[in-house]
């Protein structure tokens, strides 16, 4: 229960008004079960929490009242832009699309080869080329997941 | 009484079974550690496996893995923030600070002789109480079970960091993942979307994983280049002082942990968080505070959850009914080999009732000794660099996602859910309350709705209930002591008392 | 970087399809099946005592987990939902049957193909040691002067309970409280803590427990008192009307996707056939209460259509459903 005013980070508004929306739309979802609200039925309980939802989210949006942009941060351009700055880093985008592809690739790729593919380009990419090193502790990791999965516990992977 | 005495220590002097117990404690505490990986799949699976051998030996081999695969899971969420199995989600609370301090070596040696004493004590309990026990588990109400869901959403919200409102949107967020599907009394579609694949409702695991492993590989991103932290692995095995000094609040939670865990339909899972909140709320000087790797916020969680092993042998040896999902498989093991678990199992074969009993403070013993050994590499794991233990998360995710259901749906979902996880942690959001929504959501309305038709659906009479029956009455008075503590009533009241 | 990635793709995939022509031979994996029910329910318990007899003919292992929910429509529709491939497996009771009629779903078993109908069970309505009641009809006369009052334990609409329930109202008047639950097992735990008055149950589900003096048997679904229950009056004592539907049970089976390959649903076939016939399943199901049918193929299709048929038929002509069974393609009995 500090007294000092606490600092809202780049988007957490945004974020918390979808939070709002999204809260509505699971209102009207959850109204849609049974058309309405009723003490005992399927829809109770779903109305209910999203009710709960909603009072909640307008509860964190009321709390920015209390809290104050960093200082730094000029205007919303600038708050966007420090938004994407923090969160796209090319390194953290790279590995969103390659973890996207990898599990597209797995349903007409196989497992083992599209988890093979992905292990060693993130591992090259991250350690900045050390293929060879890169490439053994692929191999490796492959090799345990192989023995463990396959064939101790006999999990079936596709 | 000599023959009790024989049936307790078979499995201790019988070689094989020695062995058998030894090596399911082992496997079990591997398995455990997996996201994905489920001690009841290891034990279904041992079924099959097991079904031409003896029934003692059969036995030895699940109990190893239960025991085992309980506590493995803590390993991942101490040093990882992946909690290896729902039970373990509590122990990431304070285990993974602890772990990113360097103490990752002294916090899985607390944790696995916190076990121990746990499980321990929860074979004492089953051996000393099993048929009041089992009669008191009974008396738990539809209703009962509401005010205990009830109980458990609101210590996960006051669980929750630095806002309350952001710890009430996760629980209710949660919870409304837990509903998803198909309505259990009427049949009807929730929350589906009109997905066909929806229907069945989303697995706790795929959001657990998600929510914790993918969510925690993306949030690491940020800080690839940070050099990880350089472990202790000195002072592995905890000195007996502080054994003792956590003794007494590892007893209080042993007991909650084998309370919840002989109720049918609540397990390790409810039972850690219940010991978790227990210890805030009782330990007023903690090691440090909670939520920044206290001591006594790995002690609760890791003794309740061991000591709800024993508790979940309590209906099931007595009464035929499961204490939980890998007890409901181990009934099945005994029907295969001939036995009829039901009332009578304990009059026409005491010796399976004490047999199981020795072999679980055998296998609790084993635990020990595993537990303590091999540590050093475990806890080294922190310090693999995060270029490759990133990439190797998020497989390890996969595999374990998939091999829940072989479902790639579930996958996807799993990776949704670690975006949205993502999110929710850079703008202060706990992820544990959002898991155990997930877990608590479902048995809340199944239980209200069972209590609702229970009364003729009448709110008044429903109302009345709470308060009508002793146990609800205790359930209900602790309900509102806890909204009581959690409000500024609670100072309103403090004031006015020391004023006078 | 991604261009040797993508490259590196396409040769995987064409290896694959050239080695997924030589498939080995099946089953060459673990066997994925799901229970309808809850465990600790009569399904449940059929269904492991099988499985492993099963296991040891086909060399594999069959991992079973519980799908229950709406009244067995969430784990069927997951098993339909699978790939056709063998490797899913759905056990199930004999609800699917009747989802059409109750608006639960718009399949049947008739859109997967039956592998066994594994046996038959009886149904007992039991209740609590301290219950007033021993005897089903002196439960049905204090329901009648108290309506709404009792509370009995159900397993969602189409479930076993409700069935059970709907033949009685057909007949006669039983109006209660109905209680939800996941399955036999959660139900026979609140029966045990004497949360609900009664439940209508699988006797295999509450043989043991019958047994053991922890729960007390008011009527079988028979017209005859039966052996394994000795002083349980057959139900037709307090509703002689019911003798129309009798003899009449739930059934248990296994069922996979219709577009399995021929060749596995054979292999699926004889191993189920050999496995139910084994001495130790045998040994088990009667201790169960049950009695066995062993069916495959036209013999199996043959069995689901004329339960379909005999008890939509009566269930309509009772007005327990509003649906016409002629609507949906049921023929009369």
């Amino acid at each position: 229960m500090s007294k000092k005013i606490e600092q809202t980070q780049a988007g957490e508004k945004v974020f918390d008004w979808l939070l709002l929306l999204f809260s509505v739309g699971v209102l009207v979802e959850a109204f849609r079960i049974d058309g309405g609200l009723r003490l005992n039925s399927a829809g109770s309980f779903p109305v209910g929490l999203a009710l709960v939802m909603l009072a909640s989210s307008i509860a964190i949006l009321f709390s920015h009242r209390r809290k104050r942009r960093d200082p730094r941060i000029r205007s919303a351009l600038h708050e966007c832009q420090v938004f994407l700055h923090e969160h796209f880093q090319p390194h953290i985008v790279v590995f969103s699309v390659v973890s996207v592809i990898y599990l597209a690739a797995i349903i007409w790729a196989s497992f083992y080869i599209s988890t093979f593919i992905f292990l060693a380009a993130m591992f090259i990419y991250y350690r900045q080329g050390r293929i060879i090193s890169s490439l053994i502790i692929t191999s490796l990791a492959i090799a345990v997941i192989y023995v463990l999965f396959t064939m101790v516990f006999r999990v079936y992977l596709p | 009484m000599s023959d009790t005495f024989s049936y307790l220590l078979m499995a201790w002097l019988d070689p094989g079974l020695l062995g058998l117990t030894a090596l399911g404690v082992l496997a079990g505490i591997y398995i455990g550690a997996i996201p994905g990986l489920s001690v009841t799949m290891a034990v279904s699976i041992l079924i099959s496996f097991t079904f031409a051998w003896d029934i003692n030996n059969a036995l030895a081999l699940m109990v190893g893995i239960y025991v085992g695969g309980v506590y493995g899971g803590s390993r991942t969420a101490i040093l990882l923030n992946i909690p290896g199995a729902p039970s373990a989600v509590t122990t990431a609370f304070d285990g993974y600070p602890l772990a990113q301090k360097g103490e990752a070596g002294r916090a899985i040696g607390l944790s696995t002789v916190m076990s121990v004493i746990g499980g321990l004590i929860g074979v004492a309990v089953l051996a000393g109480t099993a048929p009041h026990l089992a009669d008191l588990a009974l008396q738990f109400a539809p209703r009962d079970y509401f005010l205990i869901a009830i109980l458990g959403l609101l210590l996960v919200s006051s669980l929750s960091g630095k806002s309350l409102a952001r710890g009430i949107f996760s629980v209710a967020l949660g919870a409304t993942i837990g509903l998803v599907g198909m309505d259990m009394v009427t049949a009807q579609p929730r929350l589906t979307l009109g997905s066909m694949e929806l229907l069945g409702g989303i697995h706790y695991v795929v959001v657990m994983i998600g929510l914790f492993g993918v969510a925690e590989a993306f949030y690491q991103l940020h800080n690839m280049a940070k050099v990880p932290v350089k472990q202790k692995v000195d002072k592995i095995i905890p000195p007996l002082n502080m054994v003792l000094k956590f003794l007494p609040l590892s007893i209080r939670t042993s007991i909650i942990g084998v309370v919840v865990g002989a109720l049918p339909g609540t397990g390790g899972d409810i039972a850690s968080l219940f010991a978790y909140d227990h210890a805030k709320r009782t330990v007023k000087n903690p090691s440090t505070p909670f939520g920044e790797g206290a001591y006594e916020g790995l002690v609760a969680p890791e003794t309740a959850n061991n000591a709800a092993v024993g508790g979940a042998y309590v209906p099931m040896l007595t009464l035929g009914m499961p204490g939980d999902a890998v007890t409901a498989v181990i009934i099945g093991a005994l029907v295969i080999h001939g036995l009829n678990p039901g009332p009578m199992l304990m009059i026409e074969t005491p010796h399976i009732f004490w047999f199981t009993v020795g072999n679980l403070a055998l296998a609790n013993i084993f635990l020990l000794v595993f537990g303590l050994t091999g540590i050093r590499i475990f806890s080294k794991i922190v310090e693999v660099p995060k270029a490759i233990m990133i990439p190797l998360i998020l497989v390890l995710c996969v595999v374990g996602t998939y091999s829940l259901n072989s479902n790639m749906m579930e996958v996807y979902w799993m990776l949704g859910f670690g975006i949205l996880g993502y999110w929710l942690k850079v703008f202060g959001f706990q992820m544990g309350p959002i898991i155990l929504g997930v877990i608590l959501g479902p048995l809340l309305d199944e239980s209200y709705r069972q209590a609702m038709s229970s009364v003729g659906d009448r709110g008044g009479d429903f109302l009345l209930a709470l308060v009508a029956n002793p146990l609800s009455l205790v359930l209900t008075t602790v309900i509102a002591l806890v909204l009581l503590g959690n409000t500024p009533l609670k100072g309103w009241l403090v004031g006015r008392f020391q004023r006078n | 970087m991604f261009k040797p990635l993508l490259t590196g793709l396409a040769v995987a995939a064409g290896t694959l399809a050239l080695t997924g022509n030589a498939l080995a031979e099946y089953p060459e994996r673990n066997i994925q099946g799901t229970i309808q029910w809850g465990a600790g329910g009569a399904t449940d318990n059929v269904v492991r005592s099988l499985t492993p007899h099963v296991e040891e003919i086909l060399g594999t292992t069959i991992v079973l987990t519980n799908r229950p929910g709406g009244t067995g429509v969430i784990g069927m529709n997951h098993v339909m939902r699978q790939r056709p491939d063998g490797y899913n497996l759905l056990f199930g009771a004999e609800n699917p049957q009747l989802y059409p009629l109750m608006g639960l779903a718009d399949f049947t078993y008739d859109d997967m193909h039956a592998v066994n109908i594994i046996g038959q069970g009886l149904v007992v309505i039991a209740t609590h040691p301290d219950s007033p009641f021993d005897t089903f009809a002196e439960l049905l006369e204090y329901a009648n002067e108290n309506p709404g009052e009792l509370r009995m334990g159900g397993t969602g609409a189409g479930g076993l309970p409700s069935t059970i329930h709907a033949m009685i109202n057909a007949v006669g008047e039983l109006d209660v409280r109905t209680v939800t639950f996941g399955g036999d097992g959660p139900g026979v735990t609140a029966l045990l803590g004497e949360h609900i008055d009664f439940m209508p149950l699988s006797l295999s589900a509450v043989a043991e427990q019958i047994r053991g003096g922890r729960l007390k048997g008011l009527a079988v679904l028979n017209s005859e008192e039966l052996e394994e229950l000795p002083g349980v009056p057959p139900i037709t004592e307090a509703l002689p009307d019911i003798e129309s539907f009798l003899p009449w049970g739930p059934f248990w089976g296994v069922f996979v996707h219709q577009d399995t390959p021929d060749d596995i649903k054979t292999i699926l076939e004889d191993a189920y056939q050999q496995a139910v016939a084994s001495d130790g399943f045998q040994e088990f199901l009667e201790n169960f209460g049950g009695t066995t049918l062993n069916l495959s193929g036209d013999a199996a299709q043959q069995y689901l259509d004329n339960w379909q048929s005999v008890t939509a038929w009566s269930m309509y002509e009772a007005e327990a459903v509003e649906t016409s069974p002629e609507e949906l393609g049921i023929p009369r009995p």
